[in-house]
């Protein structure tokens, strides 16, 4: 661990009247397992009064199930909970709400069309309602935490940071002892991120415990009273002077996986590559210019990226969740169009592209979202292979099924594909299995000369991980260009030749990717830089 | 048009209208809640049916009224069964319902009043409303039976409820996104059959009012359409309340014009009339006519 | 969809309860007849004589399935791009409004090669597919629910062909009295489907080797074309499909147009195999009667037909049940909505089985 501070006096003003800090809620000894995998291992965390406590880790560290067992979405498979003196074990989020935890999730569960004050009575009770003054009601208690907000306002009409205020001021109509923030500031601009942590401020000071999961530094030397970090499941490191403590927590938070005697995918023994590329402007295959995209509801999501992507080179995309990886995957497969600026596969300008003419100037993608966008689970093995390229196994608008099935199972056998038939459904393969498939397909595009690959290994076992790698890297080594996605850093270290950092929809610094960068990039994606 | 044409115009209008109303608001809330009963047209008829028997066995149209209801309620829990606990393709299960209902009132009718048509059953009569009645020139339009203004009453405490109570709230959540209201905890399962039974009594006294209130008898198939029509009135009503009272009112005025035109010498294809609320409807969904928004859930099932 | 799907229990699984259904619905209909003190005996022999009795029967119930197999295969080709057309009724209207004006326009019934036949049928065709096809135009531009305007169209269909036979202006044949019905003039012998027999004591029609052709072209264009492939992803997964370079918006419009090629089909053949003037009332449920037969054939082509042969019999013997024995001919509407209640309820059944 690096950072173990013995809890002393809380670092704020206590609360009126308090010498030591008031847990309001303590964990002792909680884990989680989902079947063979171990979510969370004996944790103990206490909460406290009048405190913002910010939990801090990379993806998967075991953050959001800690949350989700404290509002009673999850039942913990061990240890035990006290909240305020009493035992606490929440068989559901309204159980949850009733003994005071109240939290606002990620996705927000509001119904956009309808409006404010009627999201925020539903499901309170059936009878008639004083809208007027329950409207009132609650114009006065958002007001006590310095939320201005306007009940007669369809929730469509809202921004994002206008909808999460809604969310808050719904768990505030709770009264609740526990506010959990579930990465509230991963949706918002600068200045709404600004108001909202003085929200979380007056709801600590009221007496609440404030708990806060985020990846941002610089939010948590502006706000937070303690940090807990947490890494694979268990707590890493915690500080009650998180200002003082900001380097050991950011080693904590991405230490490496050998530093823990953790390798799983067994990076550390990667082969040397045979190409590397020469980094000649001549040699480019794929150039991002200004780019820029704004989603339906207006909000910028990628702001002028200007990347270059040379013959056999792989350059990682490193960055934290939702800063913009979502939508460069989907525009470069086609189904998004940029804003502004322009893209180019060897000099093609797919900017306005579809996706058939994107595929045809020999662009593969590997998208994010498999069942979504890049299979028909529904479909066969051999069909989801062939999916875009069907029409080579047909004559006369028929299919000739023998030599698709013949020409699907030799590439599967290619690609280590391994299912009971090539009728199987998509569906029913593993994860491993599909993504190989998908690769199989994108890898034999015609005419391949850049690859996206969208966090290509999530889900994945070991043995498939490494064979998605291998494959990522055998594609290079023949000269294709590959842009990897990856919330993953030890992924990109591993297998990129080239970091490029994005955060908020921006490229916020480019490194190679040699280790004694790791605490750099870990620095750019958690916008510490500003 | 003279005054006494319009006077009777309006009068016909609120009474063609008024079967509609019923339906048209009781489909609404159960629209409002995610479920497309296809199945009107088959509880009204069924509800024109036993209000039909009712009243003819007791000699009592109340009774034929109570009767019409308890016939039509086990139709609407078949549907919603069907569509809220089987999750069964609420379109197809409709079209079923309606299919057999139209054989059993048939097969029904024929089996209690033999082959006979155009047996005369007991129904209610048109009352004048004191002091209304006697206006001039709109006095006419005053003289209905009861259920017309009970018609407009419900939808009055329907959009009430829809706007101003919890329930209402809730209902609206439900068609929209019924997962994000079951996270408040609403029972969305029990509130979708509440709705579609809802439509059930709706429907029932739209068709009874097509028998024992308006011609006081029966004819196989009686409803001709009057179920779809109430659909289509939501539709064009833009799932809003009024926009519904104001379609069925729109829709009731083409029927009765097609009546009253001929008397005023004015041609115009009768087709085309009858044809105007589908058109109507159309043009709005197809986005012609301002922008339509159905309810985000509508015909989906919920999974819990 | 899945092509590996075709093991005896899978089979079994598949056809198993449409013929559960089928039965209990027969059953509860013998019970009906019984219940109502009709002679079953009686009963079940005019039923008989009237689907199968004689020539004419056979060629009337055939007919008859001819209509509901036409549009039962278009429901399921829409089906297959996850589409449901409930609009059948109005493309059937369309089809027989397009037959009546191209037949009744001199120089088609002049035509060689019977072609005099043949191009009204495929101005039906088209006049249907038309219809379909503006819903799948909708559904593509606004995002408007295909059922709500399949629907509507319907309802619009039908009234326009009502509005055709009630104004000399469109179709109506000319008034020489006020008995003149509202109807259009009877068309041209030259414009008439040709007999299978050559006889009118068994009538059946040309159209049923056209169905049958059809349904054989129906599906194989599902199981094996690259355009059946494709109406599977753009159903299954829109998303993926756009990605894999299948134009969906294309294949959206597509598959409706087909569906209301079908009815408008079946409307030609109505009007040129049986009806030969065009009336009020001209589609008369079979519109509705077809979707339910596509509905029960759970995607399957051959289930059309058979569920197409089943519901065309049954409507003729319900007709003669209800002239020879008393027994209204009603039940058989009771019996098909039995029918398509209960399938749907078990489709809940068998659908989770097939998810997990």
């Amino acid at each position: 661990m690096a950072t173990l501070s013995a809890m002393k006096e809380a670092s704020v003003a206590p609360p009126p009247g308090r010498d030591q800090p008031v847990p309001r809620l303590t964990m002792s000894g909680v884990g989680k397992v989902f079947g063979a995998f171990t979510a969370l291992a004996n944790i103990d965390i206490a909460f406290h009064a009048g405190e913002v406590h910010c939990l801090l880790g990379e993806n998967g560290a075991g953050k959001s199930t800690l949350c989700n067992i404290i509002y009673g979405l999850h039942s913990p498979s061990s240890g035990a909970m006290v909240c305020d003196g009493v035992s606490y074990a929440p068989a559901n989020p309204k159980a949850a709400l009733a003994s005071g935890v109240a939290m606002v999730h990620q996705h927000f569960s509001l119904i956009p069309e309808l409006s404010v004050l009627d999201n925020l009575l539903m499901g309170q009770r059936f009878g008639r309602l004083d809208r007027r003054g329950e409207a009132a009601r609650i114009v006065t208690l958002a007001e006590t935490y310095g939320l201005s907000l306007d009940p007669h306002a369809l929730v469509a009409d809202l921004s994002v940071g206008q909808r999460q205020r809604v969310e808050i001021v719904k768990c505030l109509m709770h009264n609740p002892k526990i506010l959990i923030l579930d990465e509230p500031t991963a949706v918002l601009l600068p200045d709404e991120i600004t108001a909202l942590l003085e929200i979380c401020r007056r709801v600590a000071d009221s007496g609440s415990a404030v708990v806060m999961v985020t990846h941002k530094l610089a939010e948590i030397e502006a706000i937070a009273d303690r940090v807990t970090v947490l890494h694979r499941g268990i707590v890493a490191a915690r500080s009650d002077r998180p200002a003082a403590d900001m380097d050991g927590l950011v080693r904590a938070m991405i230490q490496r996986p050998d530093a823990t005697g953790d390798d799983p995918a067994g990076l550390a023994q990667l082969s040397t590559r045979r190409h590397r590329p020469s980094g000649k402007a001549a040699d480019e295959v794929a150039q991002l210019d200004g780019i820029s995209l704004r989603d339906e509801l207006g909000i910028a999501r990628l702001q002028d990226v200007t990347l270059s992507i040379a013959r056999g080179e792989i350059v990682g995309i490193a960055g934290v969740e939702g800063n913009g990886q979502t939508e460069l995957g989907n525009m470069l497969a086609g189904l998004l169009h940029a804003s502004d600026g322009r893209w180019f596969v060897e000099g093609q300008d797919l900017s306005k592209a579809s996706p058939r003419q994107i595929t045809e100037a020999g662009v593969g993608i590997v998208p994010e979202d498999r069942h979504r966008v890049g299979a028909v689970d529904r479909l066969s093995l051999a069909d989801n292979i062939f999916l875009n390229r069907m029409p080579q196994y047909s004559r006369f608008g028929i299919i000739d099924r023998r030599r698709q099935v013949a020409a699907a199972s030799t590439l599967a056998q290619q690609f280590d594909v391994r299912a009971a038939g090539m009728g199987v459904r998509f569906g029913s393969l593993s994860g491993g299995n599909q993504q190989k498939a998908v690769l199989a397909r994108e890898l034999t595009t015609p005419n391949l000369r850049f690859l996206l690959a969208a966090q290509p290994t999530r889900g994945l076992d070991v043995g498939a991980v490494k064979a998605v790698y291998s494959l990522i890297r055998d594609a290079a080594d023949t000269g294709v260009g590959v842009l990897l996605i990856s919330s993953e850093l030890d992924e990109l270290l591993a297998v990129a030749d080239r970091i490029v950092v994005l955060y908020r929809g921006q490229i916020v610094g480019e490194c190679t990717t040699d280790a004694s960068n790791r605490e750099q990039i870990g620095i750019w994606m958690s916008g510490k830089h500003t | 048009m003279s005054f006494e044409l319009l006077a009777v115009f309006l009068a016909s209008t609120i009474r063609l209208a008024i079967p509609l109303l019923f339906a048209a608001t009781g489909e609404l809330v159960s629209e409002r809640a995610g479920v497309v009963n296809m199945s009107v047209e088959g509880m009204m008829l069924a509800g024109a049916f036993g209000g039909a028997v009712g009243a003819a066995m007791t000699g009592s149209p109340w009774l034929g009224l109570v009767f019409a209801v308890l016939t039509v309620l086990p139709i609407a829990l078949l549907q919603s069964v069907l569509t809220n606990s089987l999750r069964a393709n609420q379109i197809v299960t409709g079209i079923g319902i309606n299919i057999l209902v139209l054989g059993m009132t048939t097969l029904g009718y024929r089996a209690l009043f033999g082959a006979r048509s155009r047996e005369v059953i007991p129904g209610f009569d048109a009352v004048p409303v004191p002091g209304l009645a006697q206006l001039p020139v709109l006095g006419p339009v005053f003289t209905q039976i009861w259920l017309v203004w009970l018609a407009f009453l419900v939808a009055a405490a329907v959009g009430w409820m829809l706007s101003r109570t919890g329930l209402g709230i809730v209902l609206r959540g439900i068609g929209d996104d019924p997962e994000a209201v079951a996270k408040s905890g609403a029972p969305v399962g029990a509130l979708r059959h509440g709705a579609v039974l809802f439509t059930g009594v709706m429907s029932a006294l739209g068709g009874a009012f097509l028998s024992i209130g308006d011609i006081h008898t029966f004819t196989e198939g009686m409803t001709n359409g009057a179920g779809y029509l109430a659909i289509v009135a939501v539709i064009f009503g833009n799932w809003s309340l009024w926009r519904t009272v104001l379609a069925c009112l729109l829709f009731g005025a083409a029927t009765a014009l097609q009546f009253q035109l001929p008397a005023l010498g004015i041609v115009v294809p009768n087709a085309l009339l009858i044809m105007l609320p589908y058109l109507l409807a159309f043009l709005a969904v197809a986005g012609l006519v301002g922008r339509q928004t159905a309810p985000r859930a509508l015909a989906q099932p919920f999974w819990k | 969809m899945n092509i590996s799907m075709s093991s005896p229990s899978a089979t079994l699984a598949r056809i198993g309860p449409p013929l559960l259904a089928v039965l209990a619905a027969l059953t509860v209909g013998l019970i009906v007849i019984v219940g109502m003190g009709a002679a079953l005996d009686k009963a079940l022999l005019a039923f008989w004589r009237g689907a199968f009795g004689n020539g004419y029967a056979i060629s009337a119930s055939l007919n008859r399935a001819v209509s509901l197999a036409l549009v039962g295969i278009g429901f399921v080709i829409a089906n297959r791009a996850a589409l449901t057309n409930v609009g059948g009724e109005g493309q059937i209207a369309m089809g027989g409004i397009a037959a009546t004006a191209l037949c009744l326009f001199p120089p088609i019934a002049g035509l060689p090669l019977g072609l005099a036949f043949v191009v009204p049928l495929l101005g039906a065709a088209l006049a249907g597919g038309a219809w379909g096809g503006i819903a799948g135009v909708l559904r593509t531009r606004s995002g408007t629910n295909e059922v709500i305007a399949t629907l509507l169209l319907s309802f619009i269909a039908t009234w326009l062909l009502y509005w055709c036979v009630q104004s000399e202006a469109l179709l109506r044949q000319p008034m020489t009295s006020s008995a003149t019905l509202p109807e259009s003039l009877p068309i041209p012998e030259a414009t008439h489907v040709p007999l299978l027999t050559g006889s009118y004591s068994s009538p059946v029609t040309l159209g049923l080797p056209i169905t049958i052709a059809l349904a054989a072209v129906a599906a194989l264009v599902l199981a094996r074309s690259l355009f059946g492939f494709r109406l599977s992803a753009v159903g299954l997964n829109p998303v993926g499909a756009a990605r894999a370079g299948i134009n969906v918006g294309g294949h959206i419009v597509s598959a409706l147009f087909i569906a209301g090629a079908f009815g408008g089909l079946a409307g030609g053949l109505m009007l040129q195999g049986e009806q030969f003037s065009l009336k009020a009332g001209f589609s008369s449920g079979y519109g509705f009667d077809g979707l339910v037969v596509g509905l029960l054939a759970r995607n399957s082509i051959t289930g059309v037909l058979a569920g197409a042969l089943l519901f065309g019999f049954m409507r003729s013997g319900g007709i003669a049940m209800e002239m020879g024995a008393g027994v209204p001919s009603a039940l058989v509407s009771i019996l098909q909505g039995l029918i398509v209640v209960l399938i749907a309820g078990v489709a809940y059944f068998q659908d989770r089985r097939s998810v997990r």
